[in-house]
């Protein structure tokens, strides 16, 4: 039998890992994808340019 | 630079007979490797230093008290074949690479994979060599009989593992920009089924346990074997393709 | 490149919805465990992520062996994918499994072999983005990359059988509960019922983000291949 008190303590902390980890990922897919589209458009313009 | 076709007088005939060319291309190529380094002697000096410096290291960060001993050897005899065997596998690809072999072998008529096989038994051998020499030295430094007949093949099947990934994985790690750095970590993880299943039948039969309790461990050995050196002759050419 | 799908985007919303089901049924639907109570409720997720790592260590070994038959740079687009996915998955697999296994029998990490498989999968997926890194042709990287993901997809199935023979012969206790760090503790209908629940929702989320991240690897690919061309 494990105490309540540090059973919580950890429960929360691994379900603050998942959630953690889980938006960061998502949050990098977000920002590699803007940079990505933001390349796009520079290499569009220099291209037009040309 | 020996060219692999030198043993074989009349090329066509690989055409005609492509499997007895096929071991003379293999033949070529490992006696072009032997030659060079009977010649050069560096890629074996540098293996067997480093192997001797691996077992010093080891000797002062383990303690190896007579008790230690027995539990460590195993252990430390495969980190070291380890070691010194990347060592061994980049350098070996390496020269190809730089002095422009590798290309010279993949515009010579043969097959592909006639390349991987002479790289590996090339590659084996050395390692074998090394194995042969740090052995005795190691039982002279830490009074250990290592003069067993299970530990020979134990060393033989592991080895020979190694070197079918490991030869695989190093042509593909000289062609990256990061090379130097990249074979360890490549292969390190592909090839943990072989350290634990070798380090465990090693010390089964330095402790003389029955051979019913290492058969498991010698058999995982020889799957590994068989499974990785059909997959690397089948995948070779992606490798080495221009 | 096209503006998302519609079913992409019914997507989104269902994995935004079943992960928040997901969360209610764990937290007020699934009863507690006698032993170990509140610490329990991880292994709804735990198991969820590991199974989604799975799932893209299968597909990843499947997309590396199209792309080795057909040479098609879409597959070795799918192919990163899936290993990125797997390889965020596990990590929180590994990471809530430590977690619960502190409290349940006393150490973070115990070399079981479902533990340690997991985290030596972890290396061989970063040594194929470092091996990835180091390559700048693509066709010669994707060629790479998926040698090398046969290679790890073969390996690892081994290590896995190799290091639980380890272990069976030489049993090292870790502790009396270590028959619940196996999951094997008395599952009620309603533990099932959130399980399954979790492993459905997580699926979902699987395969919304493993589109998400095939459409960031298509836009990458054009991004490059403009690159390339501005080059010339």
């Amino acid at each position: 039998m494990i105490e309540y008190a540090t059973s919580i303590k950890y429960m929360l902390a691994g379900y603050a890992v998942i959630l953690t980890v889980l938006a960061l990922y998502i949050l990098s897919l977000f920002n590699r994808w803007r940079n990505l589209k933001r390349d796009l458009q520079t290499l569009k313009e220099i291209q037009k340019k040309d | 630079m020996n060219r692999p076709q030198t043993t074989d007088h009349r090329p066509s005939s690989i055409v005609r007979r492509p499997s007895s060319g096929f071991l003379n291309a293999i033949g070529a190529i490992v006696w072009k490797d032997l030659a060079a380094e009977l010649r050069s002697r560096e890629l074996l000096s540098a293996m067997l230093v480093f192997a001797l410096l691996v077992i010093l290291i080891f000797n002062f960060a383990l303690e190896l008290d007579p008790l230690t001993r027995r539990v460590a050897t195993p252990g430390i005899l495969w980190a070291t074949f380890a070691f010194a065997g990347t060592l061994g596998l980049n350098r070996s690809m390496a020269v190809e690479k730089d002095r422009g072999c590798l290309d010279g072998l993949l515009l010579a008529p043969v097959d592909r994979s006639a390349i991987y096989f002479g790289k590996t038994i090339s590659n084996l051998a050395f390692m074998l060599i090394v194995e042969v020499v740090v052995l005795p030295v190691y039982s002279v430094l830490y009074n250990t009989n290592l003069f067993n007949p299970g530990l020979i093949v134990v060393i033989l099947l592991g080895s020979v593992g190694y070197v079918a990934v490991g030869t695989l994985l190093s042509s593909m790690a000289v062609q990256t920009r990061t090379r130097d750095v990249l074979l360890p970590i490549l292969l390190f993880p592909v090839v943990i089924p072989i350290l634990i299943a070798a380090v465990k039948a090693s010390s089964g039969f330095l402790q003389g346990l029955a051979l019913t309790e290492v058969m498991p461990y010698i058999n995982l050995l020889i799957v590994y074997d068989v499974i990785f050196t059909a997959v690397a002759y089948m995948v070779f050419d992606y490798v080495v393709e221009e | 490149m096209k503006p998302q799908p519609i079913v992409l985007k019914v997507l989104n919303v269902a994995s935004v919805l079943l992960f928040l089901a997901a969360l209610g049924m764990v937290f007020l639907y699934a009863p507690l465990e006698a032993t170990m109570n509140y610490v329990q409720k991880i292994f709804y997720f735990h198991v969820a992520n590991a199974w989604v790592g799975m799932l893209g260590f299968i597909a990843a070994a499947v997309a590396g062996v199209v792309y080795l038959i057909k040479h098609d740079q879409k597959w070795d687009i799918v192919e990163l994918a899936a290993v990125e996915i797997s390889l965020v998955f596990f990590i929180i697999a590994i990471v809530t499994g430590s977690i619960w296994a502190r409290p349940s029998w006393g150490a973070y990490w115990t070399w079981e072999p479902r533990l340690t498989t997991a985290a030596i999968l972890e290396m061989v997926y970063i040594a194929y983005l470092l091996l990835r890194q180091g390559l700048d042709d693509p066709d010669r990287r994707a060629r790479f990359s998926a040698v090398y993901t046969l290679i790890g997809a073969i390996s690892v199935p081994i290590t896995f059988m190799s290091i639980r023979l380890f272990r069976t012969i030489h049993p090292v206790v870790i502790g009396t509960n270590s028959t619940a760090s196996q999951g094997n503790f008395d599952m009620t209908s309603k533990m099932l019922a959130t399980m399954f629940f979790a492993l459905f929702t997580f699926s979902v989320i699987f395969v919304n983000l493993f589109w998400h991240r095939i459409r960031l690897g298509q836009l990458a690919q054009q991004v490059e291949q403009l690159k390339l061309e501005e080059l010339q």
